[in-house]
């Protein structure tokens, strides 16, 4: 099997499944209780906690979650602002930021979206306009996760705070840990939220950092966990596992880069071929994330044929489902021909050159015939 | 009444009585299915003349019995019942018991055991009676009641206590109607037909279209999710997937646009025709509701029709789209019917269909296509899924 859909998720390494289970079998024992092997346990849980503040240069601390989309929601709904105050968020946000905005929405806050470009990059200039006295707070995604735009967080949060000293900023780093580097100290961010399964951690395991003196109030109320921000017997084995992994791909983070931006590199090179092909990521995007449009078959119906040939890819628009797809569209002011000819590859540091030489030609082959009878 | 004092699930049938010489038959393809619905939940089956019990089970698991039987058609009626031993003690004791304290009541009697001394009248009063003294604050009205107690006196020695009538899923029993095909494409309107039909006894294979790679495997999916929500109804059915995308090909390369889905029509019918006649099957259900999309005209359906030769069951044609929506949420199948994957109809669908299509010039469009060697090839390649 060839997968390209890292950016769905990854495969969890085999030191993720060991760690899952030796947590789950032998050092099963809950943190929180006050016999030595719970004790044990829970300097395990630090230990995570501080590998990862030390491996994102965070100065503050980490919140454990159950992923990417609880982080995002603990960031939006936890932050404290007042009544009807203006929220900031991309256009081309995921959709743990986008619908919990909307939500927010209806609470009576008032949401702004920054419009980005073709890339999905936020618009910097039209950002420095939407910030105000006004705005509580922002969220801006650090690496697209449709099209692997990067987007400047040091310089937008610097633009942010330069306005308005006391905005919130937040930053969806799912895709970024892992595959660009991340320090929070010199983006200057309050909140940033880190997802397990996206770099080879287990699914149901995520963290929010929050820096030194940012204010938080939970969502979810119990056994006072996580210093009272998230109640709930923590999953021992996930942490563990993100903080493991996260040191995995942070500690060889070049030379993996070097190896994705080989096979992007030939992708883009071999796939620019075909006739009307539309590149969606640009040169600053991340090496991770390959995003384009082919005007001929939608790529919902590559990812059908591909399949069949046993290679996974991902699709930005599923032409009659998700309303998301429609948006992210939008966002990129993608031509009518283009809007469901959107094709995701996400690769990892598993990924060959090799696999890369075999997709390419079957894409070719498959797209070549299907382009004849259209079916758009 | 109390559920843990239920033991007992009284079973009525309905249109059975009807068949005369047939009944047997009928009895025999209905026990079948109630067996087949309480798969995997013990209990005892007790057959009796006109009667039907359910007994032994766990009382915990009383609703869930009564949930399935409610599906199996051929069965008109239930009641959760308490089994006691017919005497008129037992039966007044038991009565008691299991009755609200308080409002008003009916007491109603069936004795089939024409043995018992006691008359229906005198059974009734003597029980309410004694109902009425151990609960002062109850008071008989015959006409305007809180609760009718009935206590059915059967003739093997026991009498059924119980409240109310569930009404179940009515028709006849599955299998006793024959076998038909069903073309069956993951919308809202198909699945009921499957419904429908299968009411009137008819076992059902199901045949799906699937046109790969333009149709995706979640849209396999929800067919198979469709099936599954269909089985306690049509505990036999069958789903078979027909590889499409080569007639559409064929379609779309040598037809013009606004036939592309009447052509299609008529090669989904073919086929369906030439499985049903393989598979012993009398007859093609589809889903179709007149008028309510361009390939549901009267032309477009005299112009699909003109391809089989065997009776097309079209449950639907009347009905509106709403009351459709209300069966399909009934059975259950809506929440999967308007999942948002795409059907092979969707695939090459033109701008603007032909709504009164002709006999004449879908035959002659047909014409450029080798038809019987397109049909072979999706034969070919039939599969069945399973559910």
């Amino acid at each position: 099997m060839i997968y390209f859909d890292n950016a769905a998720t990854t495969a969890a390494s085999e030191k993720t499944a060991s760690t899952l289970a030796y947590y789950a079998r032998e050092k099963f024992f809950n943190p929180s209780a006050r016999y030595r092997k719970g004790i044990e346990v829970k300097n395990d849980l630090e230990s995570a906690r501080r590998k990862l503040l030390i491996l994102l240069r965070g100065e503050g601390n980490i919140i454990f979650t159950a992923g990417g989309t609880e982080s995002d929601n603990l960031a939006m709904f936890g932050t404290r602002k007042r009544r009807g105050a203006e929220i900031i968020i991309s256009a081309a946000e995921h959709s743990a930021i986008y619908a919990s905005a909307m939500e927010l929405k209806q609470q009576g806050y008032n949401i702004l979206i920054c419009p980005t470009d073709r890339a999905g990059r936020v618009d910097e200039a039209e950002f420095s306009r939407l910030v105000s006295i006004n705005t509580a707070l922002i969220s801006i995604l650090h690496i697209n996760n449709e099209t692997g735009a990067i987007n400047d967080i040091g310089k937008l949060c610097h633009i942010a705070k330069s306005i308005n000293p006391k905005v919130v900023f937040h930053s969806d780093g799912v895709q970024a840990v892992g595959k660009i580097t991340v320090n929070l100290q010199a983006m200057g961010v309050d909140l940033y939220s880190i997802s397990a399964h996206k770099i080879h951690g287990v699914k149901g395991a995520g963290a929010l950092f929050v820096k030194k003196g940012v204010g938080l109030a939970p969502r979810l109320f119990g056994g006072g966990q996580e210093g009272g921000l998230r109640s709930s017997t923590e999953n021992t084995g996930g942490i563990i596992s993100l903080a493991n992994a996260a040191e995995d791909c942070i500690s060889n983070l070049t030379a993996r880069t070097q190896r994705v931006a080989q096979i992007k590199e030939y992708l883009l090179g071999t796939l620019s071929q075909i006739d009307g092909f539309l590149p969606i990521s640009d040169e600053n995007s991340s090496y991770f994330i390959l995003t384009f449009s082919l005007p001929k078959v939608r790529g919902e119906v590559m990812q059908h044929a591909l399949e069949k040939r046993d290679m996974l890819i991902g699709t930005g628009s599923a032409c009659s489902s998700g309303k998301a797809e429609k948006r992210i569209a939008d966002a990129l002011m993608l031509q009518d021909s283009y809007r469901d000819g959107i094709v995701r590859l996400s690769f990892s540091g598993e990924n060959t050159l090799d696999e890369a030489k075999v997709f390419a030609e079957e894409f070719i082959k498959i797209y070549e015939e299907l382009e004849k009878y259209g079916g758009k | 009444m109390a559920a843990n004092r239920i033991n007992t699930i009284l079973l009525r049938y309905g249109e059975v009585f009807l068949k005369g010489n047939n009944r047997s038959f009928f009895e025999s393809m209905l026990v079948r299915a109630i067996k087949k619905s309480l798969d995997g939940i013990e209990y005892k089956f007790i057959k009796e003349r006109g009667r039907y019990f359910v007994e032994e089970f766990a009382s915990d698991d009383a609703p869930e019995i009564i949930s399935r039987l409610k599906k199996v058609f051929g069965l008109h009626s239930l009641s959760s019942a308490l089994k006691v031993k017919s005497s008129i003690e037992e039966i007044s004791q038991a009565a008691a018991d299991i009755s609200p304290k308080s409002g008003t009541f009916r007491v109603s009697v069936k004795r089939a055991d024409k043995r018992f001394p006691l008359r229906s009248m005198d059974i009734a009063a003597q029980v309410g009676g004694y109902m009425l003294f151990q609960a002062p604050n109850l008071k008989v009205d015959l006409f305007n009641f809180d609760f009718e107690l009935n206590i059915d006196l059967r003739d093997n020695g026991y009498s059924y206590l119980f409240y109310e009538k569930i009404i179940c899923a009515g028709g006849l029993p599955a299998g006793t109607g024959g076998k038909a095909v069903l073309l069956l494409s993951g919308g809202i309107d198909s699945p009921v037909a499957a419904y429908q039909m299968a009411k009137r006894g008819l076992k059902i294979a199901a045949v799906h279209y699937h046109s790969y790679p333009y149709t995706s495997e979640l849209a396999l999916q929800k067919v198979l999710d469709i099936a599954a929500k269909l089985k306690p109804y049509i505990p036999d059915i069958e789903v078979y997937i027909v590889p499409f995308t080569q007639i559409q090909y064929a379609i779309h390369e040598h037809c013009p646009a606004e036939y592309m889905i009447t052509i299609m029509r008529r090669f989904m019918m073919r086929i369906a025709e030439r499985f049903a006649r393989q598979n012993e099957a009398l007859a093609l259900i589809t889903g179709e509701s007149l008028g309510q999309v361009a390939s549901q005209t009267i032309e477009s359906i005299s112009v699909t029709d003109s391809v089989v030769n065997m009776p097309v069951f079209r449950p639907l044609i009347g009905s509106d789209k709403e009351e459709i929506i209300t069966t399909a949420k009934r059975i259950d199948t809506f929440d999967i019917s308007i999942r948002p994957y795409e059907d092979c109809c969707t695939v090459f669908l033109p701008k603007n269909p032909v709504i009164r299509p002709k006999i004449k010039d879908a035959e002659h469009y047909e014409s450029k296509l080798n038809i019987s060697e397109l049909i072979d090839e999706a034969f070919a390649n039939i599969k069945q899924a399973e559910i």
